[in-house]
């Protein structure tokens, strides 16, 4: 589903390499962690396949479904359904939630989204992720909590209906519950749509005890150091990354 | 709480208050320029005014609100789009006197250049009283790009994400009339 070749990514306007000829092949249905210690370019890389605009690509490829998007503008990669839940979702006064997930909505399938349905699902969602249904009504992101902007990511996945998903440190800000509640949410859209697959950016193997990866990668120094399996992220809880020959 | 609605189009206006009860102004103004002076002349009263408009021609905003007796409160909003190479100037004063206590005087002043028009802000806090809870803000720019990449990273286009952004800026009030300012939503659209 997601190939990245040889990716190199500086930040926009300065000589700083974050991704240093990275390679990473994920494949449909596959729930891949990047780990790493702080600063090793973890958010870059999810920011870099979403074509963020502090970054730059120096060279290399992204291939989403045998397409290069390299060069593609932000929104046509969400079309093609790229998902990034943020870290820290952005707050924008005077558009409600509820407009921007029906333009959202909208936008990537060309056809009107019903009101009644809409607000029919949005009950049922809301409730699922743990979230009041009239802030459905509110700014976006405006007020909420740093638990709430999270689960308000999950709401948008869930009604946007992406076939990759980036979760970009979703374990941050969360307490235990919610954490679960939100990892409940993911699962069960993987379970309605089989061939999603997953990408979590992680510090902790906390999430990793809700969703189940196939592959944990070690990032440093901008290149993929290590990969194994669930065990992998087992040991670095438990000994840390010097133990498994990364100084960090 | 009472609420006032005042459109401008296309003229030069001025307007004077005196604010005796807790009020809500909603000042929709179309390439227009105002004078507009407040006197908070009664105790425990609370003056929100929503300043909201559209530029297409050098035009100015001058907004002064007098805080004349203890505990009185006001939140100033103002909110333009600057759409050409027009120059848009606010200036926005908040005055508490030395014999009023006790008071709140907030001010909030954003212009979103869509081109290269030249704006200017100046706010001015002016308290001559120790006991005052007073703030003002100021932005000068375009949308932030951090809010553009947010909406486009759920597949909304550049200019479906300026035109949202840009409904939420002008109407930036829950509790709006829509059908008392037609005329200015019209507007919008045809920016």
């Amino acid at each position: 589903m997601l190939k990245l070749e040889n990716l190199s990514v500086k930040v926009k306007d300065t000589d700083n390499l974050i991704l240093d000829n990275l390679n990473l092949n994920i494949n449909n249905s596959e729930v891949h962690v990047i780990m790493g210690p702080n600063g090793t370019g973890k958010s870059t890389l999810s920011k870099a396949i979403m074509g963020h605009y502090k970054f730059d690509v120096v060279s290399g490829n992204i291939i989403f479904n045998d397409e290069d998007i390299t060069n593609l503008e932000v929104n046509e990669r969400a079309k093609k359904g790229i998902f990034l839940c943020m870290q820290d979702p952005t707050v924008i006064e005077g558009v409600t939630n509820s407009e921007f997930l029906r333009t959202a909505r909208s936008e990537i399938t060309g056809e009107k989204v019903n009101l009644f349905k809409f607000i029919k699902d949005m009950e049922s969602s809301m409730k699922d992720v743990g979230l009041d249904s009239s802030m459905l009504h509110r700014s976006l992101n405006s007020g909420f909590s740093g638990g709430e902007k999270k689960k308000n990511e999950v709401l948008q996945l869930k009604f946007l209906q992406p076939k990759f998903i980036i979760l970009d440190e979703l374990d941050s800000g969360l307490d235990v519950d919610s954490l679960r509640i939100a990892c409940e949410n993911i699962n069960n859209y993987i379970k309605e749509n089989p061939e999603t697959s997953v990408l979590i950016i992680t510090h902790y193997p906390r999430i990793l005890e809700y969703i189940k990866p196939d592959y944990v990668h070690i990032l440093m120094d901008g290149k993929i150091q290590k990969t194994g399996d669930y065990s992998l992220a087992e040991q670095i809880e438990k000994d840390g990354y010097k133990m498994i020959g990364i100084d960090a | 709480m009472k609420t006032l609605y005042v459109i401008d189009n296309n003229e030069k206006t001025n307007y004077k208050y005196n604010i005796e009860e807790d009020t809500i102004i909603y000042h929709f103004s179309i390439n227009s320029s105002s004078d507009v002076s407040i006197d908070m002349s009664k105790e425990d009263v609370t003056l929100y005014y929503y300043y909201n408009n559209i530029n297409y021609d050098d035009n100015y905003f001058n907004i002064k609100v007098n805080h004349l007796v203890d505990n009185t409160h006001s939140e100033v909003f103002n909110h333009g789009v600057n759409v050409k190479t027009n120059k848009l100037k606010y200036n926005v004063d908040g005055v508490v006197i030395k014999s009023a206590n006790k008071c709140i005087c907030n001010q909030d002043n954003q212009i979103i250049n869509m081109t290269d028009g030249k704006s200017t802000i100046c706010p001015n806090l002016l308290i001559d009283n120790y006991d005052v809870d007073s703030n003002h803000a100021a932005y000068i720019g375009k949308f932030k790009d951090e809010v553009l990449f947010y909406m486009m990273s759920r597949g909304i286009s550049l200019e479906v994400a300026n035109r949202l952004l840009l409904n939420g800026f002008l109407l930036n009030s829950d509790s709006l009339d829509m059908g008392k300012i037609e005329e200015f939503v019209n507007e919008i659209e045809r920016i």
